[in-house]
């Protein structure tokens, strides 16, 4: 089974810290210096959000160049066989794939003076392009001197220490799933529904 | 604060929010009130805003700006009403209970309701949580101190803690949460016009008379002006020159073009600063500083608890800590009572001349102990994490002193404030008319601090808050044409800022909400310095009627770039270029 983060909105209050955590590691390992997760409010809560890590990946599906396959237990993109064709992103069923593309050396960007560029960071987010901008879906933009290819958690595979997110968070809102998890996980709620069922406490909590 | 952070984790059983979006502005005390929640503990929070603290919440009153002293008169109604206060420690305790009692009469959940469109039930339901506690805090921040009647908001929330007895235990008390490391240890030390080291009043000849022999100079015994008097009185010829350092005042003062008119006109302005602000730009004199992480001592924290600073690299070029700086200027200007040899000595002279708070806090304490709060005044005393341990009050009396609180939005009826003589009285000074028909309220994102001098240099936080955003009730949006990420105008009596709109439920309609961490768009060219709370003097950054309006991207650029000349933002670059030439290819 894939392994995949993912975010308690319980827990979650919105700090931006794994977003950061997320561009500075990244960019540090030699990648795309830009966040995998993107923190979303919505009136039901607020939690980062990032790729599912899917059994049949749509993003790899439909990938002509195949540059996004299944490694170790999580679906991974190459971003150096990457073409940017971008439908990686438009196939996501969660939002989770965004193109980027760090301005050449040619055109440095100061930073501080990000605002009222012509492109977005990262599309999709709640830093949308500019009203001009607006007839081309926000993962179409694009802009002169930028390659840009599509960039997703990768669970922080160059890394000992996991994934980044994880270890910074400051209220312990996100968490790796993988296969123990989730079976212990559901192995508790099997229990639950014994006990509600029968108004026990569960029995002793061995039984399969 | 009264107590200590972990205190909301390990002993609040109810936390009530009032005017703080914590998760954003002090994500690492909102950890603790998530811990607690996860242990049972319920969450009140009042906030005009829809912030991850209000998402959180069990009861989220969703107050209109300006009117928190009705809510709370409405909760402690009903907790008067309905006898679910602590007679016995109102009894031993407090002075002033009846004028209060009769003050907040009025205020009955129905007509509150009516008044600020609150449910009556929420109003009920989160009173009886909080005085049924087992330990309830109160935690509040500028959503409450920012108004014309900060200072009444605050004294009505001691109200609140005192009647109910919620106070003086573990987990119970009322916690202001100050927004900066060292703002509490400033306040300490007399960075204020009134007071010397440890608050001691310089109007007081006993103390003035300690300070002269201590320091081997004549004191004045008149007040100073408070920082929010400081334009008026440059621009009226009072102040010739001023100093400023560790602070960015353009940015984060009101009325941005009324406050550089000020700074234009000095005989002299000196900057001590870690990197050329946008008030640096304006000095004859920039003296570079050390940062954090650059120099020695002790920061004091929003829990009155002193902890140690220590130095991780050394200051680049010629910049120096600020007491060096200070200590050498003094020493020029032939005055040799600051012959300090490293940042142990201050604070040996801080423990001597304040022994009553800190005489015990010594720096092998500090290490030892990883920080004490204050009060701590000889070298067995174990600090004070929790003020008013048993209801002893730091009054003469040893009592509470209760003052009732009286708001209405057009000001209080001469008459209502004559009945209840020790009150505090105010109304706001804006609202919204015809011709700036929404209220714009101001504050911080998560994500950036204060007016972004160090975070705008920080390339992650750059990707994560690239730019200014104007949050718009989408019911506004919808009647202006505005979509998400279309460029808006703002426009106050004072001034003129364009951003994009962030289209959300955050706000409520006919409230915009934008923060001050950007030149290019700096929500206090747009607040009102002349509506300021008459005993604090704090400007009400949270309240200015204001105009939205839908423009186009030309029109923003033609924006951005007056302000680039008005923050004259190339100079930094110049300079920087300047210092280092070697990085210029």
């Amino acid at each position: 089974m894939n392994r995949f983060v993912i975010a308690n909105p319980r827990r979650c209050i919105g700090c931006y810290t794994c977003m950061a955590a997320c561009a500075s590691q990244h960019l540090a390992a030699g990648l795309q210096g830009a966040p995998r997760l993107i923190v979303t409010h919505t009136r039901a809560g607020t939690m980062p959000i990032q790729c599912r890590h899917c059994e049949d990946a749509p993003c790899a599906s439909v990938c002509p160049v195949g540059a996004i396959t299944l490694i170790g237990q999580a679906v991974q993109l190459n971003e150096g066989v990457c073409i940017g064709c971008k439908l990686c992103a438009l196939a996501c069923p969660f939002g989770a794939v965004t193109p980027y593309g760090a301005p050449p050396p040619s055109h440095p960007v100061r930073v501080g003076q990000h605002a009222f560029t012509d492109t977005p960071l990262w599309p999709g987010s709640l830093f949308r392009p500019e009203a001009g901008a607006e007839a081309a879906h926000p993962i179409l933009a694009w802009s002169v001197g930028r390659k840009m290819v599509a960039i997703k958690c990768d669970l922080c595979a160059f890394s000992e220490t996991g994934p980044e997110c994880v270890r910074v968070c400051p209220t312990k809102a996100l968490s790796v799933v993988d296969e123990p998890a989730l079976a212990r996980s559901g192995q508790l709620k099997r229990l639950a529904a014994v006990a509600a069922l029968t108004q026990t406490e569960g029995g002793n909590g061995q039984g399969r | 604060m009264t107590n200590a952070i972990p205190e909301i984790s390990t002993d609040s059983d109810v936390i009530f929010v009032i005017g703080s979006n914590t998760a954003e502005c002090h994500p690492l005390v909102a950890r603790h009130v998530v811990e607690a929640q996860a242990r049972g503990a319920k969450l009140i929070v009042a906030d005009p805003r829809l912030t991850e603290m209000a998402n959180k919440a069990d009861v989220w009153l969703r107050v209109p700006i300006g009117y928190n002293v009705p809510l709370v008169n409405a909760l402690l109604h009903v907790i008067i009403a309905e006898k679910l206060y602590d007679a016995t420690f109102v009894q031993e305790h407090v002075d002033g209970f009846e004028a209060v009692a009769r003050s907040v009469e009025d205020y009955t959940p129905a007509h509150v309701a009516q008044l600020t469109g609150l449910p009556a039930g929420d109003i009920v339901a989160a009173a009886r949580l909080y005085a049924q506690a087992k330990a309830a805090v109160i935690l509040y921040c500028m959503g409450v101190t920012q108004f014309t009647l900060g200072t009444g908001n605050v004294v009505s929330l001691a109200n609140l803690a005192v009647i109910a007895g919620q106070i003086g235990r573990p987990g119970a008390g009322v916690c202001p949460l100050r927004g900066q490391n060292n703002v509490q240890g400033a306040c300490d030390m007399g960075a204020l016009p009134n007071v010397f080291p440890g608050y001691l009043p310089v109007t007081d000849d006993q103390h003035r008379a300690h300070f002269e022999a201590a320091w081997n100079a004549p004191l004045s015994s008149r007040i100073g002006l408070k920082l929010s008097e400081v334009a008026e009185a440059t621009h009226a010829g009072r102040v010739r020159a001023a100093y400023i350092f560790g602070e960015n005042p353009v940015m984060s003062d009101p009325d941005v073009d009324h406050f550089v008119e000020a700074l234009e006109g000095l005989d002299l302005l000196v900057v001590q600063d870690i990197f050329l602000t946008e008030t640096a730009r304006l000095a004859h004199i920039v003296l570079p500083a050390a940062g954090w992480g650059e120099k020695e001592g002790t920061f004091v924290n929003t829990e009155r608890r002193v902890q140690r600073v220590r130095q991780a690299v050394d200051p680049p070029g010629q910049a120096r800590p600020d007491w060096q700086i200070f200590a050498e200027l003094a020493r020029r200007m032939g005055y040799a009572g600051m012959e300090y040899q490293q940042p142990r000595d201050i604070w040996d002279e801080v423990r001597r001349l304040v022994p009553a708070k800190f005489g015990g806090i010594t720096y092998e304490r500090l290490e030892a102990e990883r920080g004490l709060s204050w009060p701590c005044p000889v070298a067995d005393h174990p600090g004070t994490p929790i003020l008013h341990l048993g209801g002893r009050f730091l009054t003469p009396s040893g009592r509470a002193n209760l003052r009732p609180v009286l708001f209405d939005p057009a000001g209080v009826p001469a008459e209502k404030v004559r009945q209840f003589p020790t009150s505090i009285a105010g109304a706001v000074a804006e609202r919204a008319e015809t011709e700036y028909p929404f209220i714009l309220t101001t504050g911080r994102r998560g994500y950036h601090y204060h007016t972004g001098t160090m975070t705008r240099k920080a390339p992650a936080i750059q990707q994560v808050g690239p730019e200014q955003l104007v949050e718009l009730n989408s019911e506004d949006a919808a009647a202006l044409g505005v979509l998400d990420g279309d460029f808006v105008r703002v426009s106050t009596r004072r001034g003129v800022i364009a951003a994009k709109a962030w289209v959300t439920e955050r706000v409520p309609a006919k409230t915009v909400f934008t923060t001050f961490h950007f030149w290019e768009a700096n929500a206090n060219e747009l607040t009102n310095a002349a509506a300021r709370d008459p005993i604090s003097g704090i400007p009400e950054f949270k309240i200015s009627a204001a105009r939205v309006e839908k423009i186009t991207s030309a029109e923003a650029r033609a924006l951005l770039e007056a302000k680039r000349q008005k923050y004259r933002v190339a100079l930094e670059d110049e300079v920087a270029a300047e210092a280092r030439p070697e990085r210029v290819a």
